[in-house]
């Protein structure tokens, strides 16, 4: 059983070891793929189906049917905004289908803060073998990302 | 069986960084290791999707438990780590 994993914002794919902060770049949070993302404002869409485990304004957990998770981080250090910029558009403990609206954002007021809006999409406790046809160059919203295998 | 019982010190709680460095660190260990929040449900410590899923806040309580060889000195490693601010 394989999950195909959706691009939660448009942008340009980019390997998580380029991402500023040492926990993804590492792979430490697990593997993926990150996306430097359009300087638009818009929604964030779900890359997965599934239930939303938990929602904060700037990250999210989806798990599917299957238990697998898949972590949407919104920027860089962005935890520390408190919600400033991001506006929820679902609830936790939502039952999402993949490529609906969870959270609305504009990657360029992150930038403007000094934080970086990259954003990393993690396969949770995935091997790095797991996760294979990973997108490169630039991605629309809603488009595969890569293969959780 | 051995546990430590820490609170949470990082002004993220057991998330991002703390709590991928938590998992990482369990996850390296050959014997069963599990957290749980409070006088909650035990979960399984090596996985990130469970220990977020946790969502353990700054002040909160955590125990951590292990059995096994090295499970001492992987609870004291582990408790440093969830303790740390």
């Amino acid at each position: 059983m394989s999950t195909i994993v959706l691009a939660p914002v448009a942008g340009t794919a980019l390997a998580l070891a380029e991402v500023p902060d040492p926990v993804f770049s590492a792979g430490m949070v697990g593997p993926g793929v990150a996306i430097d993302p359009e300087r638009r404002a818009g929604p964030v869409v779900a890359p997965v189906d599934g239930k939303i485990m938990k929602l904060h304004p700037h990250a999210f957990v989806i798990v599917g049917a299957d238990g697998r998770g898949v972590l949407v981080h919104l920027g860089i250090d962005t935890v520390q905004l408190k919600g400033e910029g991001f506006e929820l558009l679902a609830a936790e403990g939502d039952r999402v289908r993949a490529g609906w609206p969870v959270v609305a954002w504009d990657p360029a007021g992150i930038e403007a803060t000094g934080r970086s809006p990259i954003c990393p999409v993690v396969a949770l406790d995935a091997a790095s073998a797991d996760v294979s046809g990973i997108a490169a160059g630039s991605v629309s919203v809603g488009a595969p990302l890569y293969t959780w295998r | 069986m051995p546990e430590r019982r820490v609170t949470v010190q990082a002004e993220v709680g057991l998330h991002a960084r703390p709590a991928a460095t938590f998992v990482q660190r369990a996850a390296q260990a050959p014997i069963a290791v599990t957290v749980a929040k409070g006088g909650g449900e035990p979960v399984n410590a090596k996985s990130i999707l469970s220990v977020l899923a946790l969502d353990v806040r700054q002040g909160e309580n955590v125990v951590i438990s292990a059995e096994g060889e090295g499970a001492e000195e992987l609870l004291d490693e582990l408790a440093a780590i969830a303790s740390a601010p």
